[in-house]
């Protein structure tokens, strides 16, 4: 299973629409996901190293490094699924190639 | 317009009556299926939203239940008059999606974003349906006072809704700057939050006339968030706010507990139930993006989402950790504030808009964070009454306590338009010369505010065009 972690400001609109999202479509294009959403100023190093992707609004500075390979997952609030999609493929990516 | 207002009257009064939850289940499952959605989905939406204005009902009844007799105590032992209970804003965002006025501003609101797309006034398509509910609040609370003048609250709605949208154009370049976005991202806000720009922007003006050397000072807030860690959670706020009004309140060690526990407990629920109504929401909001986006897809837009993209830079929560306590501080020795913070003490109402101008300098946010925070304080005064009226309205609120029990917010977005919607419902609720000149003053005051600050941010996106085109 592959762990992902998204954050929004108040980790109640936009990451919980993002989380949702991910998981929809990753178990779509099945793959076995699971998605946490949090408010950004909570997370720390040693709450990212346990996920496997962090998927933020926007770029984020947390004023320590990302170890976890990072998409930012912003686009998926447009609605709009054309606009959408490339961020599913980052995931995708990512997935295969971590062969988890 | 007066007979859509006449057919809005005679639809929604009888329906109003209903009240509650079961009346939202129907209107948005109708209102999500008119617009697109599959029934299935637009019903379990309506069933969320049902279940989430149930949920921060039972929610504020235990933090009512809990709170009030420490806080009783803590005015009698201190003699500081803090009866409000601030709830934050999940709570404020169920109970207004829970009149179906709400509804009728959305749909006021699309209409007036479709028009500004069709002649050309606004590259923003505003795909936030949730947030219009800081509208909804605008209009009901100018009802309110107004003993439901309906034309009013939709003029005043149309004008705040108006300038949202040309707000969400200026600050585009801003948001390129601050989040590193390349131009062809179209990520922008239409939230009401940001219509603080404008009074922000005097006082940035202002240091940059008596300080300009205050900047120097700036230091790195990641690093002041880390150092803060846990203590600036949700959980962590509800607690020790409870003890901070259980000492006070000379309770005994047990209920102190109980008293911190049920806080953070509190806090980190609003949340949660706060989840549910954004995905009660969600049905409606994808419906309404489908039928307007297939219209305007050849168009090069901007799309208005809701602020927390900004949540990415540090700066924005370095200034809520550091005027969390300030407006504790200021909120017990306030002439005029009888609101005890405590779910909005973390100003993710105000921080955003004092990024957005001082774009990113921490010195100048806190400064400015702290002149602007006791309009914040007042406004979620002045609100109270009216949010606990709504909030019995749509079955929110318990109904076997006190008449003097009042929730409210602290940092609810939009504190000048809140004001302007009190001077409005008042003329709207006596009309006679004084009070029309009052509503036309505020106003007129208000968009004198609003272009001139329009001509200072047009100002500083030339300046980005210039650099962008010599890189």
């Amino acid at each position: 299973m592959i762990r992902i972690l998204a954050a929004c400001g108040a980790g109640v609109n936009s990451s919980h629409q993002i989380q949702v999202a991910i998981e929809n479509e990753m178990k779509k294009r099945g793959y076995d996901v699971k998605v946490d959403a949090v408010v950004m100023k909570d997370i720390t190093p040693e709450m990212l190293s346990k996920y496997d992707i962090f998927t933020p609004i926007s770029k984020p500075k947390l004023g320590f490094e990302i170890k976890i390979p990072v998409v930012e997952a912003g686009p998926i609030l447009y609605r709009i699924p054309a606009m959408a999609e490339p961020v599913y493929d980052q995931i995708e990516n990512i997935i295969k190639k971590s062969n988890k | 317009m007066q007979t859509l207002i006449q057919i809005a009257n005679t639809i929604f009064n009888p329906i109003i009556k209903l009240g509650g939850p079961p009346v939202m289940l129907i209107l948005l499952t109708i209102l999500a299926t008119v617009m697109g959605v599959k029934f299935s989905k637009a019903l379990e939406g309506g069933l969320k939203l049902a279940i989430a204005l149930t949920g921060m009902g039972a929610m504020i009844d235990i933090l009512i239940g809990t709170f009030n007799p420490a806080l009783q105590a803590f005015v009698k032992f201190t003699g500081i008059n803090l009866p409000i209970i601030d709830v934050g804003w999940p709570p404020l965002a169920t109970i207004t999606w829970g009149s179906p006025y709400t509804l009728y501003f959305l749909l006021i609101i699309i209409i007036i974003n479709v028009l500004m797309l069709i002649l050309n006034k606004t590259t923003t398509l505003d795909v936030d349906i949730f947030n219009v509910w800081h509208l909804a609040f605008i209009g009901l609370l100018v009802m309110y006072y107004s003993h439901n003048n309906l034309l009013l609250a939709t003029v005043l709605v149309i004008i705040v809704g108006i300038l949202k949208i040309i707000n969400s154009d200026l600050m585009k370049p801003t948001f390129n700057d601050l989040l590193d976005m390349p131009e062809t991202n179209p990520t922008t806000t239409t939230h009401l939050n940001f219509m603080l720009n404008p009074i922000i922007m005097v006082f940035d003006k202002l240091i940059d006339v008596i300080f300009p050397f205050i900047d120097k000072f700036d230091f790195d807030a990641a690093t002041l968030n880390n150092k803060i860690g846990f203590w600036g959670s949700k959980f962590a706020i509800g607690a020790y706010l409870g003890v901070f009004v259980g000492l006070f309140g000379h309770q005994s060690i047990k209920a102190i507990f109980t008293l911190a526990f049920t806080g953070a407990v509190i806090l980190e629920l609003f949340s949660v139930i706060g989840t549910w109504f954004i995905s009660a929401v969600e049905p409606l909001s994808q419906g309404i993006t489908n039928l307007v986006s297939r219209r305007f897809i050849s168009k090069r837009l901007y799309i208005g989402i809701d602020w927390p993209f900004l949540a990415a830079r540090p700066e924005m929560w370095a200034a809520a950790n550091i005027l969390a306590p300030i407006m504790l501080g200021m909120a017990l020795i306030l002439p005029g504030n009888r609101i005890l913070p405590l779910g909005g003490i973390i100003a993710i109402g105000l921080t955003p808009a004092l990024l957005v101008v001082t774009r990113g300098k921490i010195i100048r946010m806190t400064i400015i964070g702290t002149v602007v925070l006791p309009l914040f304080l007042w406004v979620g005064t002045l609100t109270a009454p009216f949010v606990t009226h709504m909030a019995k309205v749509v079955g929110a609120f318990p109904t076997n306590v006190s008449s003097s029990s009042l929730i409210g917010g602290t940092t609810i977005e939009g504190p000048i338009e809140k004001l302007i919607a009190i001077v409005w419902g008042e003329f709207g609720g006596n009309m006679n010369i004084t009070s029309g000149l009052e509503a036309l003053v505020a106003i007129v005051i208000y968009i004198l505010v609003f272009i001139w600050y329009a001509y200072q941010m047009k100002k500083r996106n030339e300046e980005y065009k210039k650099n962008n085109e010599t890189v």
